[in-house]
């Protein structure tokens, strides 16, 4: 049996995680709530512009915003969208195994967001091509992002998607295809007056400028909607993880303090038998 | 055979006092970005800069979507003058609503 002053340390040091655990769930929880409030601000934003994008769309071949005579290049770019760094419990992992899925070195050039990602890629034996820290702050500059986006066939984004406070998923879409799907109009004769055309709308400087420029904005407002999905995922995910942690950490504080208890007792009640046993000894030796 | 089709309303009086300001009339007026709201409230006029050059907007314009280049939005409201300067944004204007979408 190990001794007591030995799992006394053992448990000072275990109450200190329960401690860091705690201020690290609390913090969380924190950046849960401010987190989730912008995102629901910023989806009143996406979707009154979208709702326009919708009504106006005229071309439904979406290009990413190119010029008719750039060629892109044959390859499709894999965009991982990860935290920050490490506390962010087994997202990332999750987010990472489902990339590894689909991950060709011959037919893929892969663009990391967040420094985590890169780390994880390196465990995984992956080169990535491009790299992009997290953003933190609320407005998000996609522009370096989207030139090079420009450069490729098509793009696919893998991100987190935030559903609960324990549940959180990995996604991965087809940014041609997201774009599409939001700017088409499913049935147009349910548009009815709501229809964008050059006849019930003045256009400056053209239709066609316009809906170019919509297309692009509506390109920038999906990445920055799904790297504010991730951010919210991650802060989630990482509540969850602390707050696991905390419940083991705590179970363990427990389970050491009965340990130590025990070793205490049992060092006393030796304490005890060598004591009766030397009384014993000088009674018999009185004796004699 | 009656008509059935639906005849175009007239704007309610109601309506038509919530759209005016000490009897002058006014246009509903929002510029935001997808975290902040610069201004939410009715104006006499908004006017700004795209490609072809300055404009402004006044109650019961038609229909318009444009986008915007570097400026300073200027409203005209109730309570004074309002400053906006903006760097990239689009401008939908319908049904005597003004909408600045700012950052997209």
């Amino acid at each position: 049996m190990r001794r007591p002053l030995e799992i006394k340390a053992e448990e000072a040091a275990a109450r200190s995680v329960v401690s860091l655990t705690s201020a690290l769930e609390s913090i969380s929880s924190m950046q849960i709530a401010k987190t989730k409030n912008k995102v629901l601000i910023s989806n009143q934003f996406f979707d009154e512009v979208w709702n326009i994008y919708k009504q106006i769309r005229v071309d439904v071949m979406f290009n990413y915003g190119r010029a008719v005579d750039e060629t892109p290049f044959n390859k499709e770019l894999l965009i991982l969208i990860t935290a920050k760094g490490g506390l962010s419990g087994d997202i990332d992992n999750r987010l990472i195994r489902k990339f590894m899925e689909r991950y060709d070195e011959t037919k893929n050039d892969v663009l990391v967001i967040g420094h985590h990602g890169t780390t994880k890629l390196k465990q995984s034996h992956v080169d990535y091509n491009y790299y992009f820290d997290l953003p933190e702050h609320d407005y998000i500059n996609v522009d370096p992002l989207m030139d090079i986006m420009k450069k490729y066939a098509k793009s696919r984004i893998f991100y987190q998607n935030y559903i609960s406070l324990s549940q959180q998923e990995i996604k991965e879409v087809d940014l041609s295809d997201v774009v599409s799907s939001k700017g088409r109009a499913v049935d147009l004769s349910t548009v009815g007056d709501d229809m964008v055309t050059e006849k019930t709308y003045i256009f400056e400087p053209n239709s066609y400028a316009v809906a170019a420029y919509l297309e692009n904005s509506i390109l920038r407002l999906t990445i920055s909607q799904f790297i504010y999905d991730s951010r919210l995922a991650q802060v989630a995910s990482r509540f969850k993880a602390m707050s696991a942690a905390k419940e083991r950490s705590i179970t363990n504080v427990t389970e050491l303090h009965t340990e130590y208890n025990r070793a205490k007792r049992n060092q006393v009640d030796t304490r005890l038998k060598e004591s009766m046993s030397g009384l014993k000894k000088l009674r018999a030796g009185g004796e004699a | 055979m009656a008509d059935e089709k639906e005849q175009p309303q007239e704007a309610s009086a109601a309506e038509l006092l919530a759209q005016t300001h000490g009897g002058k009339p006014t246009i509903a007026i929002k510029v935001y970005a997808p975290f902040k709201v610069y201004y939410e409230g009715d104006g006499y006029s908004i006017s700004a800069v795209n490609d072809i050059g300055p404009f402004d907007i006044l109650p019961k314009h038609h229909n318009f979507l444009c986008m915007l280049v570097p400026c300073n939005l200027v409203i005209e409201s109730p309570e004074g003058q309002k400053i906006i300067k903006i760097s990239r944004a689009l401008m939908h204007v319908k049904a005597n609503r003004v909408v600045v979408f700012v950052d997209v």
